[in-house]
């Protein structure tokens, strides 16, 4: 968490009285203490109590126990090796991919910032299909391309393999990771670089020690994520590890949970909890890297956001991005076009085209409602979500009041927690809640559910953006007679709009894919898209998913060019 | 538990087209009148279906709505999600399901935690054929058998395997696929039905073929299809029939195939309870059972196999060779871990 010299005067927050002040903070604790600690809470008991919530049952320390064994050990060491090694390469990609679209004069930067996202919207389930069909060591396109250039027998590539599971993983984190880190980029006045160029330091060194040094609030609030969403990481560990003897801590919890005749939720419980402590490390060690420091990047003082020329050198940084985009996209999506073609995936005969699986989902009428539920929770939760974030975020960054470390474990927490774990939290705190609000078996569960899962980046998204803004431009709104929320809303999150249109995005395109809570949570007619796949996957219409998918492409490109109108015209005005 | 003797002959019962009902109380007629008005003026029922994607049952569904006006709705999920769903709207309070569609292993574990109830007196609880019978509190609906799928294309005619040991071969090792015998589902109910029946060197000697084991069942059809390997187990023998047209074939080993059984019960704190017990007597109908027969599956009600389509019937006839015991899934579980590390 970013401490700076000065914070903005208390008795200016939420309001002149120190009444509405204090409300409006225990309402936002309230708020975030019920959509993450309560959950939590049923979790802790889940792992102290021999039967799960609502059972007779007693006390005992088993899960904990059970959790301490070497072989959990050696497991969790694994899955912090493949997260580290996920991140670090998945960070140097995305940072330098930040930088080519944000900072340089690459051709269609627009245009590449687009392509360059798309990976992270695609189901993951189907990206595992498709790189599962290329570098499959038996078969794999990928490696008989290999076998018919080189005459070499031996596959190149083993898709199951460590290798595989990292690089699979890497289709998320790297455009996940870009999309954190590009809007800080561009909101940086490039003042402060041509200050370092001038004084005698190298674009190298000015890049290491001005550019990086000012966007650490932003990357390693991205790295923190990014790394814990790698241990939390399941689909790859599944498909690519399993197969393998690759297993994660995620894999073992859903083998306790789903593959033992009782499940086991006081261990698999525990083991999610004592992962939690331990990425709280994570932040704890975030919070002193940037403690007492200051990052301003946007101050009272104008400017035109520049790029640097790079002369020729700008189309090898626009073919570099093209073979991210046809590497990380048109490879596997192509198989999705291709697929949705024939009647059986990965089987290209003339005499299998076919038209069957758009007439199929067109006529789906569990398809258009599911999406019709997962679009108006997408938007309604998105921006529930983003407003509580960005008021979390403004608490944590711009005031010195003594609740922030409350505020800011409450936001973390859920983040923190394997998604198979959550929804089960979910769903014995909304199940059993007391009294006559009847939250479970309604829409409202999911959408209650979602804001929760995307508060964590909602909050790590907007504390990176107001980090970056000078208190100057607060206090001339404040001096000129506008209230604290008119401040706030035309002035920080104007400034802050890259980031919050960023952070809408990735909450929308987060609950679109959101399965693990969804499936404990929805009832008949509530359906979302995300079970309405799972549903189709299981059913082996593999050929229906990839239409679906291919709709979920459109939303994006849709969704990603409307939000580029608003940012350039949100930055233009300001 | 059943030798194998006595499960040969079971099973020949099983396949034999008329059976002899196994004894069960039917209901007046005024009785079943005044259920079926009660069930329609409840309106709907949910079905919590564990069988994910399972295509029989919406054409069920369909075809209750259309007899009885009833609505029919379906929630599905995992049989481990749909057990916490059920179990913590029971604790709750909060009941929305009315009806399980799960299988015996899972329905098994519940009915020893007291999730159902009895659901009475059932016209078509007596239609069911020996081994399977209702039971009073659950409906044996259908049954899933197990097989091997071979590609016709890596595989000629006269090499296929023709019995379970055989794919401990030479000629296999390395060329299996398989689905995950250390985990809930086909791969296990393979694994504890062989290891009862074939002791554990089978197991032992298969592991030494370094099957290929993974949990993308669907996806490991199209595996075999497009040649990555030539042996599939187990196969779930009806999903042969929407392979038409790809480089495969289902096997039905002489021994006979391992099966898992797929039951319905009614919940306790059913919200709709006369049309879930409406529900469980029209799985048992005619019309119930075909929309599962004429998709391979075998029934539990005899006597319908001049109804069913010959392709499906094809499928569904094979000599069942048993079951799983709920009671050793977790003993089993820890032992496949141990052969297959």
């Amino acid at each position: 968490m970013a401490t700076v010299d000065v914070g903005i005067r208390a008795h200016r927050v939420f309001g002149r009285s120190r009444l509405a002040r204090n409300l409006a903070l225990a309402a936002l604790v309230a708020v975030l203490a019920f959509l993450t600690a309560y959950p939590m809470a049923m979790l802790v008991y889940g792992s102290l109590h021999t039967t799960p919530p609502g059972e007779a049952g007693t006390f005992s320390l088993d899960g904990y126990r059970a959790m301490l064994s070497r072989a959990n050990a050696l497991v969790l060491l694994n899955t912090i090796g493949l997260s580290l090694v996920k991140t670090g390469l998945s960070m140097a990609l995305a940072l330098f991919l930040a930088w080519i679209v944000a900072r340089t004069d690459t051709p269609y930067r627009e245009s590449l910032e687009v392509m360059i996202t798309l990976p992270f919207y695609i189901p993951p389930i189907l990206t595992a299909m498709a790189w599962g069909m290329l570098a499959t060591p038996k078969g794999g396109l990928l490696n008989l391309a290999w076998t018919g250039l080189t005459g070499q027998r031996e596959p190149l590539i083993n898709i199951y393999s460590y290798g595989g599971v990292v690089w699979h993983m890497m289709q998320y984190s790297t455009p996940f990771l870009f999309l954190l880190m590009v809007g800080a980029f561009k909101s940086m006045d490039p003042a402060l670089e041509e200050s370092s160029r001038m004084s005698g330091a190298s674009a190298w060194t000015t890049f290491r020690r001005v550019t990086l040094g000012l966007m650490l609030p932003v990357t390693t609030s991205a790295f923190i994520l990014s790394f814990i969403r790698g241990v939390e990481s399941f689909e790859s560990a599944l498909i690519f590890g399993t197969p393998a003897g690759i297993e994660v801590i995620t894999t073992e919890i859903y083998h306790l949970i789903h593959h033992v005749n009782r499940p086991d939720y006081p261990q698999a419980t525990a083991l999610a909890l004592g992962i939690m402590v331990l990425m709280f490390g994570l932040v704890v060690w975030q919070w002193r890297l940037l403690g007492g420091r200051s990052f301003f990047t946007v101050t009272g003082k104008g400017y035109t956001p520049r790029v640097s020329r790079l002369g020729r050198w700008r189309w090898v940084t626009f073919g570099f991005c093209i073979l991210f985009f046809v590497v990380t996209v048109v490879l596997p999506v192509g198989q999705l076009v291709i697929g949705s073609f024939f009647k059986f995936f990965g089987f290209y005969r003339v005499s299998m085209l076919t038209l069957d699986h758009y007439q199929a989902v067109w006529q789906n009428r569990l398809v258009w409602r599911a999406l019709g539920n997962t679009l108006l929770l997408g938007l309604l939760g998105a921006t529930a979500t983003m407003m509580l974030g960005g008021l979390v975020a403004y608490v944590l960054v711009r005031t010195r009041f003594g609740i922030r470390p409350v505020l800011e474990i409450l936001a973390w927490l859920p983040w923190m927690m394997p998604g198979m774990v959550l929804g089960v939290g979910f769903l014995w705190a909304y199940a059993l809640l007391p009294g006559p609000i009847q939250l479970y078996g309604t829409l409202w569960a999911l959408l209650v559910a979602y804001v929760t899962l995307g508060t964590p980046l909602a909050v790590r998204t907007m504390s990176g953006a107001f980090a970056q803004l000078a208190y100057d431009l607060e206090e001339c709104s404040r001096v000129h007679g506008a209230a604290w929320w008119t401040t706030f809303r035309r002035i920080l999150l104007a400034l802050a709009w890259p980031s919050f249109a960023v952070g809408f995005i990735l909450i929308f395109f987060v609950i679109l894919r959101e399965l693990s809570a969804s499936i404990l949570l929805y009832s008949v007619g509530n359906e979302v898209l995300a079970v309405v796949v799972m549903r189709m996957w299981t059913e082996g219409k593999a050929g229906q998913v990839s239409v679906i998918a291919l709709v979920m492409l459109g939303l994006v490109f849709l969704f990603r060019f409307a939000e580029r109108r608003l940012v350039r015209t949100h930055l233009g005005r300001s | 538990m059943l030798t194998r003797r006595t499960l040969l002959r079971l099973a020949a019962v099983a396949t034999v087209s008329a059976g002899r009902p196994a004894l069960a109380q039917a209901p007046a007629d005024a009785e079943w009148k005044k259920l079926v008005e009660a069930a329609k003026k409840e309106g709907k029922v949910v079905v919590y279906n564990g069988a994910v994607g399972t295509p029989a049952l919406p054409k069920v569904g369909a075809a209750f709505e259309a007899k009885y006006g009833i609505r029919f709705e379906l929630l599905e999920a995992r049989a481990s999600e749909l057990r916490e769903r059920i179990r913590t709207e029971q604790a709750a309070g909060k009941v929305l399901g009315d009806v399980s569609h799960n299988g015996s292993t899972t329905t098994a574990l519940q009915l020893a935690e007291g999730t159902f109830q009895p659901y009475g007196a059932l016209p078509n609880a007596a239609r069911p054929v020996a081994p399977f019978k209702a039971d009073g509190t659950r409906v044996p609906i259908y049954v899933i058998p197990y097989g091997i799928l071979v590609n016709t294309d890596m595989v000629k005619p006269g090499e296929e395997p023709k019995s379970w040991k055989d794919v401990l071969e030479p000629r296999w090792k390395g060329k299996i696929l398989s689905d995950d015998m250390r985990a809930l589902g086909g791969g296990a109910v393979f694994f504890m039905v062989t290891m009862q029946h074939f002791g554990q060197g089978f197991h032992e000697k298969l592991a030494e073929q370094q099957p290929h084991m993974n949990r993308d069942l669907r996806g490991n059809y199209p595996r075999i299809a497009r040649g990555e390997y030539p042996l599939y187990l187990p196969l779930t023998l009806p999903d042969i029939l929407e392979l038409k047209g790809l480089p495969v074939k289902a096997i039905k080993p002489v021994e006979g195939a391992p099966y898992v059984r797929f039951d319905g019960a009614l919940f306790k704190g059913a919200p709709h309870p006369n049309a879930g017990r409406l529900l469980l007597d029209f799985f048992l109908s005619d019309e119930g059972q075909l929309a599962y027969g004429n998709l391979g599956f075998v029934t539990t009600v005899g006597g319908l196999e001049s109804k069913i389509s010959p392709e499906a019937r094809a499928v569904a006839q094979t000599s069942l060779l048993g079951t799983t015991d709920p009671k050793l899934q977790d003993e089993m579980l820890k032992l496949a871990k141990q052969i297959y590390k």
